[in-house]
């Protein structure tokens, strides 16, 4: 492969390269300059993790030819502050608490840059116009939104340049008192280093071979050719695993790689360690697989029927777990109802699409110890499961948690770390592994889908007699969280209500999706969904206010809980207060009122989208100091 | 991933047909890589190995906008933030500056180019009614054993159906010329699944001039994208508006007229209606920056809407 010879400027100082003809200008910035704090989110231009100024210019560097930066003056995050110290606009997030996970905020202080060099008096809508292609999955912009306006305010002389100064103690205490928070620097300059953003010497470049079948035996896996080709280092699979191959929260029944079958679309096959990305996606394609294709089963339902696909031979039922709670008796609590409500709901899964995919970097040290940096949210819980799989000594597995770039329960499930771990022992070299995009979203867990079934008996006054629930998760090809995702579901399922009978069955199924793991709220959103849509159902049909019928019901301070916990306070009686006042709510039971309402705009509403703010902008006025 | 063994950056015309000659049949063209590198991967094209990436984006004939007194020029690698930026340009071609604040975001339309979202020729682009609005003849240029020799054709004719062109094998687009419209007021509407970066759903274009006394349309040139194989004028439209008083009930009308234009494989109800409020919209919209009072107008089209 002929290479292509580069003169550019990066940060002030020209540099020569020789570089592979395809490389793009994020993998030039980030492999060969080591400048890390440009981001590689999703490769597609979609997220803006990586933008960087060329010739003072924005652009997304993985949608950019290095070859198209020769002679060029580039500059990334690390440029924006004087050694040492921030910008404004850095300091401006830092002061907002515009920093969470962090992984999109060089981006983000990039484009924020970049809008207050275009226009230094931009407005509000302006600001928000201009980072329209950068996403944030923590935050919900507002607080990114405000660090520009503070930036753009100081910079103008609107604010005073202290406005970007810690603000002083309330009373000398730190509740009340807006603290910014001790890892934000390290944000927002980017120098902070994700797993992906880590190098070794002799560092190998992981890539993974998936099975592209939902549910298929694995009849011969044949890696020789793919093992001898130039510059590939190693390939494990299934059959490299030294210790007891299993992993997961609550059952370990998912092995590092397939292992005789696979039970997904995505499930890892093999794993190739090579000297660059380009020889060992090469060698994916060499590796030999010959599968008996099994019918699959996609739907929990279909699942639990008798002589559906089994997926795991300890779980002929394809169950992966059934919580009941019985409470009182739901059949004298209907009879004694008024109105009784029967409906199905269905949820449907959902990606966490957090901005740092997922990525590993693993080695053996002197000492024989296997270290593996992840963002793992449940690093002891992985120590504990790697040291079965490895059948090593608990002191000689070490996993390290890099800087999680958003989680959000995805990151809890160890499906890549076994791998690594694998293939730093098979090469003794150290090994990385980073997801692409399409890898994170197609292979990783998701959200539960449920559905579920629900009766509901009211009284006339609107208290509800009686609540029976069935709901079935869909737990995909592994049990993962399932059993706690599904327990968690049962026991939030009623609601915050008082209900004298009640009756729930929650159940975790596998079918040959994609596995579903933990998400925020961990199995409680599936059904409490259902609970409020009934609710507001239940107000249609009694003409009662939604809210009035939910304090009619709320569980308060005294209260014991469905599963028999008492409270010792309860706050929805406050949190229906806060909502209320905050929508402008008007009473009145949920029949449509159409324009009549008085409710429907106003103060917090956003308005539809439109674009354009930028061309009512007045011309921006010369010589405003000038953006750091 | 998108691997090449050479990338080659042509300075002039004869570089990038010798460079065409030199790879012929295993070669691409790049100008603003903002689409074929996203291409290269999982779910569509996947990992894809072309021999020689030619890009023609610095190429001084595909660059450079020349104003002149009823066409404008524009070089095909001209990147879609100069009708952002350049405001003598938007001056002339009205409705490309809010064709343009709908494409992407800044930061992808400052590689972007016209050229190559018209050769894409995909069914949603969002470059391709705003362009068709401006009567855009594409010039493109080819070299032979008799050197180099030019073509011009209508936009509406180089664009065939989804990704089908009628540009020949070793063809160049080189510029767009295009109707200049000083007096013309113009509008964008486009619907997806959010706001920047998004492939449009459907996308309508719209460029009005108005009579002396500004109560009447003169000028009506309307095309919507996303609705069917490639991106169309609705010419019954604008000969019902032409001439026609600006006022709701012609409006209203107008809105209705072409429905049936909207021949999407899927969703086709959807965008009936989105195209009957798009058209309304965009109508009061361009009718106001072309000078008319349009703000009662407006209210009135809005409270029958609701």
């Amino acid at each position: 492969m002929p290479d292509l010879s580069l003169s550019v400027t990066v940060n002030g100082r020209t540099l020569h390269r020789t570089v592979p003809p395809h490389l793009r200008l994020l993998d030039l910035l980030r492999e060969d300059l080591h400048l890390t704090g440009s981001k590689e989110g999703c490769g597609a231009g979609e997220c803006g993790t990586c933008s960087v100024f060329v010739d003072g210019v924005l652009l997304k560097s993985c949608l950019v030819p290095a070859a198209k930066v020769d002679g060029a003056d580039v500059e990334t995050v690390e440029s924006l502050g004087p050694r040492g110290a921030l910008s404004v606009v850095q300091r401006a997030f830092h002061k907002a608490g515009a920093s969470q996970c962090g992984y999109c905020i060089p981006g983000m202080v990039m484009a924020a840059t970049a809008a207050l060099r275009s226009n230094p008096r931009l407005g509000d809508e302006e600001i928000k116009e201009r980072l329209g292609g950068n996403i944030c999955r923590c935050t919900g912009y507002q607080k990114i939104f405000d660090a520009v306006a503070l930036a753009r305010d100081v910079l103008c002389g609107v604010r005073p340049a202290s406005a970007l100064d810690e603000e002083e103690l309330k009373d000398g205490s730190f509740i009340g008192t807006s603290v910014r928070r001790l890892d934000a620097p390290s944000k927002v300059t980017g120098a902070l280093r994700y797993a992906g953003d880590m190098t070794l010497p002799g560092m190998l470049h992981v890539k993974v071979l998936r099975s592209p079948h939902a549910h298929a035996v694995i009849r011969s896996l044949d890696t020789s050719e793919a093992e001898a080709m130039d510059g590939v280092a190693a390939i494990v699979t299934a059959a490299d695993v030294p210790g007891k191959d299993g992993f997961g929260v609550f059952v370990r029944d998912q092995p590092v790689m397939a292992r005789g079958k696979v039970r997904y679309v995505g499930e890892a096959i093999a794993a190739v360690a090579a000297e660059d990305l380009v020889t060992a996606t090469r060698a994916l394609a060499k590796i030999k697989v010959a599968y008996e294709i099994l019918p699959g089963v996609f739907d929990p339902d279909a699942a639990l029927m008798p002589g559906a696909p089994v997926l795991h031979d300890y779980a002929a039922d394809n169950l992966v777990k059934h919580i009941p709670i019985r409470k009182g008796d739901v059949e004298a609590g209907f009879a004694a109802a008024d109105v009784i409500i029967e409906e199905c709901f269905e949820t449907q899964q959902v990606e966490h699409a957090y901005l740092e995919p997922e990525a590993g970097l693993a080695y053996v040290d002197p000492d024989g110890v296997v270290t593996v940096h992840s963002p793992s949210q449940n690093i002891t819980h992985h120590r504990h499961m790697l040291s079965d799989i490895l059948a090593l000594p608990i002191n000689k597995v070490r996993m390290i948690m890099s800087p999680v770039g958003g989680g959000f329960g995805g990151k809890e499930d160890m499906i890549y770390q076994g791998m690594l771990a694998l293939l730093a022992m098979k090469t003794g070299q150290p090994v990385r592994l980073v997801f692409t995009r399409e890898e994170s979203v197609s292979t990783t867990a998701k959200r539960h889908s449920a559905r579920i079934s629900y009766r509901m008996g009211l009284a006339r006054d609107g208290r509800i007699t009686a609540s029976e629930i069935r709901a079935v998760y869909d737990g995909g090809a592994y049990g993962m969280s399932t059993e706690g995702v599904i327990r968690k579901g049962a026991i939030l399922a009623g609601g915050p209500y008082a209900i004298p009978n009640v009756k729930i069955d929650t159940y975790g199924v596998y079918t040959n999706n994609t596995p579903s793991g933990a998400f925020r709220s961990f199995g409680s959103l599936q059904t409490q969904f259902a609970t409020e849509s009934m609710l507001d159902m239940a107000a249609e049909r009694l003409g009662l206010d939604p809210f009035e019928l939910r304090r009619r019901n709320a569980m308060r301070a005294g209260d014991t809980t469905h599963t028999q916990q008492r409270l010792d306070s309860a706050s929805l009686l406050d949190v229906l207060a806060g909502a209320e006042g905050a929508a402008r709510w008007e009473r009145g039971a949920p029949v449509v009122r159409g324009a009549v309402r008085g409710d429907l705009a106003g103060e917090g509403t956003r308005p539809p989208c439109r674009l354009g703010a930028r061309f009512a902008a007045p011309v921006p006025e010369a010589q405003a100091e000038e953006v750091a | 991933m998108l691997t090449c063994d050479h990338y080659i950056t042509a300075r002039t015309l004869d570089a990038a047909f010798d460079a065409m000659e030199a790879f012929a049949g295993r070669y691409r063209l790049v100008a603003g890589a903002t689409d074929i590198l996203p291409w290269a991967r999982e779910g569509r094209a996947g990992d894809v190995h072309i021999e020689a990436l030619i890009d023609i984006s610095k190429i001084a004939d595909l660059n450079g906008v020349v104003i002149g007194k009823s066409r404008v020029r524009l070089g095909a690698a001209t990147p879609f933030q100069a009708f952002l930026e350049d405001r003598a340009l938007s001056a002339v071609l009205p409705n490309m500056r809010h064709c343009a604040i709908w494409f992407a975001c800044d930061q992808i339309r400052a590689s972007a180019t016209i050229g190559g979202n018209v050769a894409n020729a995909s069914p949603a682009a969002d470059g391709m009614p705003a362009l068709l609005v401006l009567n855009a003849e594409v010039e493109l240029a080819l070299r032979d054993t008799g050197g180099v020799r030019r073509r011009s054709v209508p936009l509406a004719e180089l664009v065939e159906g989804p990704s089908r062109t009628s540009i020949a094998p070793g063809e160049i687009i080189t510029s767009f010329e295009c109707d200049a419209l000083p007096t013309h007021g113009g509008a964008f509407e486009k619907v997806g699944h959010r706001r920047s970066l998004v492939i449009a759903v459907a996308c309508l274009s719209v460029a009005v001039s108005l009579d002396a006394g500004r109560k009447a349309f003169d000028d009506v040139r309307i095309a919507a994208g996303g609705i069917g194989p490639k991106a169309v004028r609705l010419a019954h439209t604008e000969a019902l508006l032409r001439g026609a008083p600006l006022d709701a009930g012609t409006i209203a009308e107008a809105a209705e007229l072409e429905l049936d234009l909207v021949q999407s494989r899927s969703r086709r109800d959807y965008r009936r209606a989105v195209l009957r409020g798009f058209l309304t919209r965009a109508l009061v919209c361009a009718a106001r920056e072309a000078g008319a009072d349009v703000d009662v107008l407006e209210q009135t089209l809005e409270a029958v809407d609701a």
